[in-house]
């Protein structure tokens, strides 16, 4: 039972850790807390639940097809929402997302209504296969472990080895600056969002599989990923899918014991955390000089 | 002098303030000579929208009504309002409804917390309210005068489930899964009534939040504790959700649900087909019987209401409103509100698709019964068991 705790803590936490990714990213380059995150994963699901359902396409043409959607999602809202506010301040940057999410929850209750439909990946639940002791693992929790771990290679690779990653690092640090190096700022959000988006989606499909899809399914799934960022460090990609881990084995031991405390699990760790090392547990943390 | 003017004006203001709040006493009447005004509230959108069906069915038997003339030469006029499953919405909506409006009664009308937000609002303004759409002691316990609920209670339903499960099933080793509120609590006090009766103890009880999206640990602690069969009085993901849980573990109990999951054709759609085969509690008969009074529901809705989906919430929203439509007929020519309780308190025996319904002065639950149902394949609804009552029940003894 214990090694089924682990593996079932592991592979929620690597979807928390997925979904805490596309918050970071967007954290990263310009420091905003994107709430609309989770909706912006709703709707590119729905998407994907749509062209399988009324165009009757295979399922591979809908993942793509949801995945492009969330790219063009994501551009969009940074270009028509962020972009025009005047001499934004951060928390007017948030409040905007705050707007979007509601919007597209809106949205999706009028286009697909409010009644949950099931969306499947090629990737079941179902499927198990034994490892050892009587522990068995999943299709689901494999794909979630590959996509988490190749996730991860291509961040690291990205952000140290190409342009773009290095000018989001540099827009991040210091805005002002990037803009006098020549760094087209206003492309990096943009690309932010839009990327950001895309790997939402991806987490946004598999949180759908392993429950329902309705236009409140991501709320709760987001406060669990913010939770694991702010655990791991905002500004930190490793930090998150450690954080994540941490947090999906918690709440699946406190569940195992403490079942009534488990809900409550994710809101303690942020407020410690917050008391006790507010930059996250393994983020670095940058201090400006005057 | 003019501090003393404007204290006796202020009196005044607040007189007439107070003069124009008392209730009932300025709103506009629910009925006239041609037509009777009721009304419902529910989440027409938002995320609990699927429960607002429940609110849009009276209007279809409203519609039957109408179509033979009405009652007694009156129209019935069916008005719903969304109130997103908010209770300070519901606040709203009802108060435009008897204020302005005017409102004889309310029907149906979904959420324990907006019913309870409204329901001593309609006891001051002298509102009928019948068949609310959830199962809440405090309606009915005390009795509320103008109050009257067909729903059974849930405890009564975990009673009535628990003693099929060890009794029909020779299923001993029992888990619950309940929420973390009110619904899931009644619930479990009705198998713990169950089994303290039988001397058994349920092996595991585990609560759950509403929004938990992630239940490994609970299917696990199930597992853990033996459970042949987990009994669940929890919300729709909620349930889908486990049953999703356990099938990636290879846990296969035998899956008892409220009667709250009993739209099968919904079940087995959102959980991929995990819902055949499990049984719940029912408190009226299937939206998918060949019974004659089904059949003319049925009927009747697919002409009024193409567009809706005849499921469990939807025919439920009919079933609500009988007794009111039968205790309008009864009244005859002369309606009144002092009338309408009166018909409704002498009530017997009453049933429509529902459960039989007894109402008295002193007692405001009708009903005490449930059926219990099983998803066949592809959702279709399996009565296996008719209206059984909780012969366990606290509440008829006192």
């Amino acid at each position: 039972m214990f090694g089924q705790l682990i593996i079932e803590g592991l592979s929620i936490g690597a979807c928390y850790a997925v979904f805490g990714i596309a918050v970071v990213i967007i954290y990263k380059t310009s420091e905003v807390i994107n709430f609309a995150q989770g909706e912006m994963a709703m709707i590119s699901t729905f998407i994907a639940y749509h062209i399988l359902n009324v165009y009757g396409l295979p399922f591979w043409y809908a993942f793509v097809g949801a995945l492009i959607f969330a790219i063009l999602l994501g551009v969009f809202i940074e270009i028509c929402f962020l972009r025009p506010a005047k001499n934004p301040s951060v928390l007017g940057l948030i409040v905007i997302t705050l707007g979007a999410e509601m919007l597209l929850m809106g949205l999706a209750g009028w286009k697909w209504g409010a009644e949950q439909k099931d969306f499947a990946l090629p990737f079941s639940f179902h499927k198990t296969h034994e490892l050892f002791g009587g522990m068995v693992v999943n299709d689901w929790a494999i794909a979630v472990f590959v996509m988490a771990a190749l996730l991860m290679i291509f961040l690291y690779i990205f952000f140290r080895y190409t342009k773009l990653g290095v000018a989001m690092r540099a827009t991040q640090q210091n805005e002002h600056a990037a803009r006098i190096m020549g760094i087209k700022v206003e492309r990096v959000f943009s690309f932010a969002w839009g990327f950001s988006s895309l790997i939402g989606a991806l987490a946004g499909m598999f949180f759908a599989a392993r429950s329902t899809l309705d236009p409140a399914y991501m709320l709760e799934p987001f406060l669990r990923a913010f939770a694991a960022a702010v655990l791991g460090g905002l500004m930190s990609i490793p930090g998150v899918v450690i954080g994540a881990g941490i947090l999906g084995l918690l709440e699946n031991f406190f569940g195992f014991y403490w079942p009534a405390w488990k809900p409550i699990v994710a809101f303690l760790v942020i407020v410690l955390v917050l008391c006790i090392r507010p930059s996250g547990l393994f983020a670095r943390h940058y201090e400006k000089k005057v | 002098m003019k501090g003393k003017w404007f204290v006796i004006s202020a009196i005044v203001f607040l007189w007439v303030l107070t003069f124009s709040a008392v209730p009932g006493l300025c709103n506009p009447p629910g009925f006239d000579d041609k037509e009777i005004r009721i009304a419902s509230w529910g989440p027409l959108t938002g995320p609990a929208a699927p429960w607002g069906a429940v609110s849009r069915g009276p209007a279809v038997l409203a519609a039957m009504v109408n179509e033979q003339g009405g009652i007694h030469g009156r129209k019935i006029k069916h008005i719903v309002r969304d109130d997103m499953y908010n209770p300070a919405q519901t606040k709203v909506v009802v108060k435009e409804l008897v204020e302005k409006i005017g409102v004889f009664s309310f029907v149906s009308g979904p959420s324990s917390a907006g019913g309870l937000a409204v329901k001593d609002y309609l006891a001051q303004n002298k509102i009928i309210w019948v068949g609310p759409a959830t199962s809440v002691k405090e309606y009915v316990f005390p009795p509320q005068p103008y109050l009257f609920s067909v729903y059974p209670l849930y405890e009564d339903e975990g009673s009535v489930l628990a003693k099929y499960v060890v009794e029909k099933l020779g299923i001993k080793e029992i888990g619950v899964v309940y929420q973390n509120d009110t619904y899931g609590r009644n619930g479990l006090d009705g198998v713990r009534q169950r089994l303290s009766h039988l001397n058994m103890k349920a092996v595991a009880e585990i609560p759950v939040e509403a929004t938990e999206k992630d239940l490994s640990s609970h299917v696990l602690k199930l597992k853990n504790a033996g459970a042949k069969a987990v009994l669940m009085w929890v919300n729709p993901t909620t349930g889908v959700v486990l049953l999703k849980t356990a099938a990636t573990i290879g846990y296969k109990p035998q899956w008892v649900s409220s009667n709250t999951l009993s739209d099968f054709a919904l079940m087995n759609k959102i959980s991929g087909g995990l819902w055949e085969g499990v049984i719940t509690g029912a408190f009226m008969l299937p939206p998918d019987s060949d019974d004659p009074r089904v059949v003319k529901y049925r009927e009747a809705a697919k002409k009024y209401a193409p567009e809706e989906r005849f499921g469990v919430f939807f025919m439920a929203g009919m079933m609500f409103a009988e007794p009111l439509i039968e205790a309008l007929k009864r009244v005859g020519k002369n309606l009144s509100t002092g009338a309408v309780l009166k018909a409704l308190n002498s009530m017997k025996g009453y049933q429509g698709v529902g459960p039989k319904l007894t109402w008295s002065p002193d007692q405001h639950q009708g009903s005490d019964s449930v059926q219990i149902w099983k998803c066949g394949p592809g959702g279709k609804t399996i009565l296996i068991q008719d209206w059984t009552v909780n012969e366990l029940a606290h509440w008829k003894k006192k």
